[in-house]
C-alpha cells in the first residue's frame, strides 16, 4: 500500500487498471465455468448494455444533446454484422420469399471485420444524419433523431432482397473469434474466444476508450459545450465539429452494441429496433446518472440483472406465510415503482456526475475511519448537550 | 422514508434469491417427480391479447389432464409460465429462464413468430423440445430440430385463400399488405404465387400496396385500388388496421370482396369495421361449427364450462392442442428426456387435437386442414373446409 502511494501517480493508476482488467478476466473465466447458461446470458446482455449506455452517455450526458436515435444505429450494426457473418446456405433458407441479392448472398467473413464494418457503417450514417440534424437543439434534436431512427427501421423493413424485410433473419452463427486466425493454418484454434469473451473484451475496450476520451481535451471541450455553448465557442472550441464527432463516435459504438445484441439473440428483425429499444438505453443512462461513465456501467449491469430477478413476481410466490397469486406484468409494475422511488429520492441517478477513480478507491479506508471518528464526535457532543439539559 | 424504501428493495432481492433456489431437477434417466411444461407466451406488451387467449387454452388443457403416465407411473404436470413481454430480447431471456431455472421438460408457445424465432436456438442448445401454438412463420421450425408446431404455416394459408378466390371466379385481385408484419408479407407473397399459377395470368394481381403498423389513413391505397380494376382485395394484416381499411373502403364507395387471414378473427375487427366487415372472407385454424374431431366437442364443452358460453378463438384451440401434444409425446416416449421426446414428437401422425388431426412433416410443421370463414350479421361464421394438400 505504501509503495503504491509513493509511486508516480499516473504509473500507479495504470498498474491498478491493468490489475482490475486481469481481475475481471479471471472472474469471467470462473463465471464461464460455474454459472448456468441463463446467468451467463444475463452477464453478456449486461455487457452489451454497458456499451450501449456509454455511447448514449457521450452524446446525452457529456455533450448535452438529447438524441434518441440509438435504435436506428444499432439496427444498422446488427444487420450488417448478421448479413456478413451468416453462411450462404443459411441465407438461402432465410430468404424464402424473395432471394437475396447475389453479391451479398455470397459474401461471408469473420466476426471481427463484420462487427467493425457494422460499427463503421453506423458511424457513416451517423455522420450523414448528424450533419444536418446537429444544427438543432434540445427537443427539436430529439424529435429529428427519433425520426431518423424510424426511417432507418422502415428502410430496413422494405429492403426485402437485402434484409429479408419484416421476416427477419435467423440462424446467426454463434460468435467466435480465432485470435490467431490471420496467422498460418497451424496456429488456428489455439485460442478461440467465445461469445462472452468477445463481449467483455469489447466492453473493456469501450470503457477504456471513453475514459481516455472524456479525460482528454475532447472530453473537456464536450463538457464545456454542455455547460454553455456560447462560452465554449468564445473560448475557441469548434462547437459543431465537436458535436458531430461525439455523434459519430456514439453511432459507431451503438452499431457495435447492435451487432453484439444480434449475435447473442441469433435472430433479428426490424421490430426489435423500435423506439422502445432506445428507451431501454435511456432508462439505464438516467438511472446511472447522466454524465457519469461509472454510473452507466453500473446501471447497465444492475438493470439487466434486476429485471430478471423480478421475474419471480410473475409466478405465484410466497411473501412469508402468504401466497401471492401470480399475475403477468407485476414485474413491470414493481420495476416502475422502484424507478419512481429512485427518481424522486435520487434524481441525479446512482452516480450523478461523479466518477470512479483510483484515488477515491484507495482513500476508502481513511474515509471509513474519518466517518466513524466524526460519528463518535457527534455522539459525544449530543451526549454533552443532554447533560446540559 | 429512505430507510423504508431500502428495506423494501432488500426484501425483494432476498425473496428473489429464495424464489431462485427452487428445484430445477431435469435429470435424465430416472423419472422426475413432476413434469414441467413451460408456457412461453407474450402476457404483457403489444401482443398480450393473443398470448392471453392461448394461455386460456393451455390452462384449460392442464386442468383436464393434470398428469402424465410414464411406464405405468402417474406423474403430475406443472405449468411454468414465462412472459416474453412481446419483446425479442426479453423472449430469449424468458426462454433461458424456462429451461435453465425452471427446468422445463417441454415448452409450448408462443403467439407471434418473432419470439419463437428468438427462443429456437436456446431450446435447441438445451435440448428441450418446443411446440409452437400459432407461430406461422416458416422460419420458426426450418433448421430448428427442437421446434415443432400445431398450426399450419403461412405458405399454406396464402395458397388456401388463393384457391378460394380462384374457385369464386375472381380474375383480378389487389393485394394490400402490412409491410412491417412478417405474417402479412409472407401470406401476400404465397397468395400471389398461387393465384398467378391458378389463373395462368401474369397480370392477375393488379396492384400490390403497402402500409405500416399503426397507420390510420388508407385513402391513398384505396384510391389506387379503385382505379386498378380489381375484383377483390386480399388484405392479410392485423385486425386494427384491416378494420379501418374496410371502413374507409366502404366510405369511398369501394364495394369489393375482402379476403384475409386468421388474424382477423377478433371481436375488435367487428366493432371497429361494423357493417363494412360484412361478407369478408378469411381462413382460420378451426371453427366450432365444424367439429373436426371428437376432441373438438370435449374442448368446446370444457371451455363453455370454464369461461362461460363465449366462442373460443382459434388460437385458444391451438394452445389446447399444443399442451395435449406435449403430454402425448412424453407418454409415447416413455421418458422425460429431451432428445427422446423430440424424436417421438417428430414422428407424430394423426394426433387428435381440438383443431383437427395433426401430422408433423419433416420440418416439424403441422399438416392440417384450414377452415374458411366469413362475417355475417356481425358474427364470424363457418363457410367451408379445406383439406391439406
Amino acid at each position: 500500500m505504501n509503495a503504491l502511494r509513493t509511486m508516480n501517480h499516473d504509473r500507479r493508476n495504470q498498474i491498478l487498471t491493468a490489475l482490475a482488467i486481469v481481475l475481471v478476466a479471471v472472474l469471467l473465466v470462473i463465471a464461464n465455468m460455474t454459472l448456468s447458461k441463463y446467468h451467463l446470458r444475463l452477464l453478456n446482455l449486461g455487457g452489451i448494455y454497458v456499451i450501449l449506455s456509454l455511447s448514449m452517455i457521450l452524446i446525452n450526458g457529456f455533450v448535452g444533446l438529447f438524441s434518441l436515435g440509438h435504435a436506428g444505429f444499432m439496427a444498422i450494426g446488427a444487420y450488417t454484422c448478421a448479413l456478413l457473418t451468416m453462411e450462404p446456405a443459411e441465407k438461402a433458407v432465410n430468404f424464402y420469399l424473395k432471394p437475396i441479392v447475389p453479391w451479398l448472398g455470397e459474401m461471408h467473413m469473420g466476426f471481427l471485420p463484420a462487427m467493425l464494418i457494422g460499427g463503421i457503417l453506423a458511424a457513416i450514417i451517423g455522420f450523414l444524419i448528424g450533419w444536418p440534424v446537429l444544427r438543432l437543439n434540445d427537443d427539436y434534436l430529439a424529435i429529428a433523431t427519433l425520426g431518423f431512427a424510424e426511417i432507418i427501421r422502415i428502410v430496413l423493413t422494405n429492403l426485402q432482397t437485402i434484409t429479408n424485410g419484416s421476416l427477419g433473419l435467423k440462424g446467426l452463427p454463434k460468435m467466435e473469434i480465432d485470435v490467431f486466425g490471420l496467422l498460418p493454418e497451424s496456429m488456428h484454434g489455439i485460442l478461440v474466444l467465445n461469445l462472452s469473451a468477445c463481449i467483455w473484451i469489447a466492453v473493456i475496450i469501450t470503457i477504456l476508450f471513453f475514459v481516455r476520451l472524456i479525460r482528454g481535451s475532447y472530453g473537456k471541450a464536450f463538457k464545456a459545450i454542455r455547460e454553455d455553448e456560447i462560452a465554449a465557442e468564445a473560448m475557441g472550441i469548434d462547437v459543431f465539429h465537436h458535436k458531430l464527432l461525439a455523434f459519430v463516435i456514439a453511432s459507431f459504438f451503438a452499431g457495435i452494441g447492435g451487432a453484439l445484441l444480434g449475435n447473442i439473440m441469433q435472430t433479428i428483425d426490424p421490430l426489435m429496433f423500435r423506439f422502445l429499444m432506445t428507451y431501454n438505453v435511456v432508462l439505464i443512462v438516467v438511472i446511472g446518472g447522466i454524465g457519469s461513465l461509472t454510473g452507466g456501467v453500473l446501471a447497465a449491469i444492475i438493470v439487466t440483472i434486476f429485471m430478471e430477478l423480478l421475474r419471480f413476481l410473475d409466478a405465484s410466490w410466497m411473501l412469508g406465510p402468504v401466497q401471492v397469486p401470480g399475475t403477468a406484468g407485476v414485474r413491470m409494475v414493481v420495476f416502475s415503482i422502484i424507478l419512481m422511488v429512485m427518481v424522486i429520492f435520487k434524481p441525479q441517478g446512482i452516480m450523478g456526475r461523479r466518477e470512479f477513480s483510483w484515488d477515491w478507491f484507495l482513500s476508502i479506508p481513511t474515509q471509513i475511519k474519518e466517518f466513524s471518528l466524526n460519528r463518535s464526535k457527534k455522539e459525544a457532543s449530543a451526549d454533552s448537550k443532554k447533560g446540559c439539559e | 422514508m429512505k430507510k423504508i424504501s431500502l428495506m423494501l428493495v432488500l426484501v425483494m432481492i432476498l425473496s428473489a434469491f429464495m424464489a431462485g433456489c427452487g428445484d430445477s431437477g431435469a435429470d435424465s434417466g430416472a423419472l422426475p417427480e413432476k413434469i414441467i411444461v413451460g408456457v412461453f407466451e407474450p402476457l404483457t406488451g403489444a401482443n398480450a391479447g393473443g398470448g392471453e387467449l392461448e394461455l386460456q387454452g393451455i390452462e384449460l388443457a392442464h386442468e383436464m389432464f393434470p398428469t402424465v403416465t410414464i411406464d405405468g407411473t402417474e406423474i403430475p404436470v406443472e405449468l411454468a409460465i414465462a412472459d416474453n413481454k412481446s419483446d425479442k430480447t426479453e423472449a430469449s431471456n424468458a426462454a433461458r429462464n424456462l429451461v435453465d431455472s425452471k427446468g422445463a421438460h417441454i415448452v409450448v408457445g408462443s403467439w407471434g413468430s418473432g419470439f419463437s424465432m428468438a427462443a429456437g436456438p436456446i431450446f435447441e442448445d438445451s435440448e428441450v423440445p418446443a411446440i409452437g401454438t400459432s407461430c406461422t412463420n416458416p422460419l420458426v421450425t426450418k433448421g430448428m430440430p427442437y421446434y415443432f408446431r400445431v398450426c399450419f404455416i403461412d405458405p399454406f394459408q396464402g395458397t388456401v385463400m388463393a384457391k378460394y378466390a380462384f374457385d369464386e371466379g375472381f380474375k383480378k385481385i389487389a393485394v394490400v399488405q402490412e409491410v412491417s408484419n412478417d405474417y402479412a408479407v409472407s401470406l401476400a407473397a404465397f397468395f400471389k404465387d398461387a393465384f398467378t399459377e391458378l389463373t395462368g395470368d401474369d397480370n392477375c394481381i393488379v396492384s400490390t400496396l403497402n402500409y405500416n403498423t399503426n397507420d390510420q389513413d388508407f385513402s391513398a391505397q384505396l384510391t389506387d385500388i379503385k382505379n386498378s380494376g380489381a375484383e377483390a382485395i386480399f388484405a392479410p394484416g392485423n385486425f386494427t388496421e384491416t378494420a379501418l381499411l374496410m371502413k374507409q373502403a366502404r366510405e369511398l364507395g369501394i364495394d369489393l370482396q375482402f379476403l384475409g387471414g386468421d388474424t382477423w378473427e377478433t371481436p375488435p375487427l367487428l366493432e371497429i369495421a361494423g357493417d363494412a366487415a360484412e361478407g369478408a372472407v378469411y381462413s382460420s385454424f378451426y371453427d366450432p361449427a365444424a367439429p373436426l374431431t371428437e376432441m373438438t366437442a370435449t374442448f368446446l364443452d370444457a371451455y363453455a364450462a370454464k369461461y362461460g358460453d363465449e366462442q373460443p378463438a382459434g388460437v385458444t384451440a391451438c394452445g389446447f392442442d399444443a399442451y395435449l401434444l406435449a403430454l402425448d409425446a412424453i407418454q409415447r416416449a416413455g421418458s422425460a428426456d429431451g432428445p427422446a421426446i423430440r424424436d417421438t414428437l417428430a414422428e407424430t401422425k394423426d394426433f387428435e387435437g381440438a383443431a383437427g388431426f395433426v401430422t408433423l412433416d419433416e420440418n416439424g410443421d403441422a399438416i392440417k386442414p384450414a377452415v374458411i370463414k366469413t362475417v355475417k350479421d356481425g358474427q364470424f361464421v363457418y363457410k367451408s373446409f379445406v383439406e391439406p394438400f
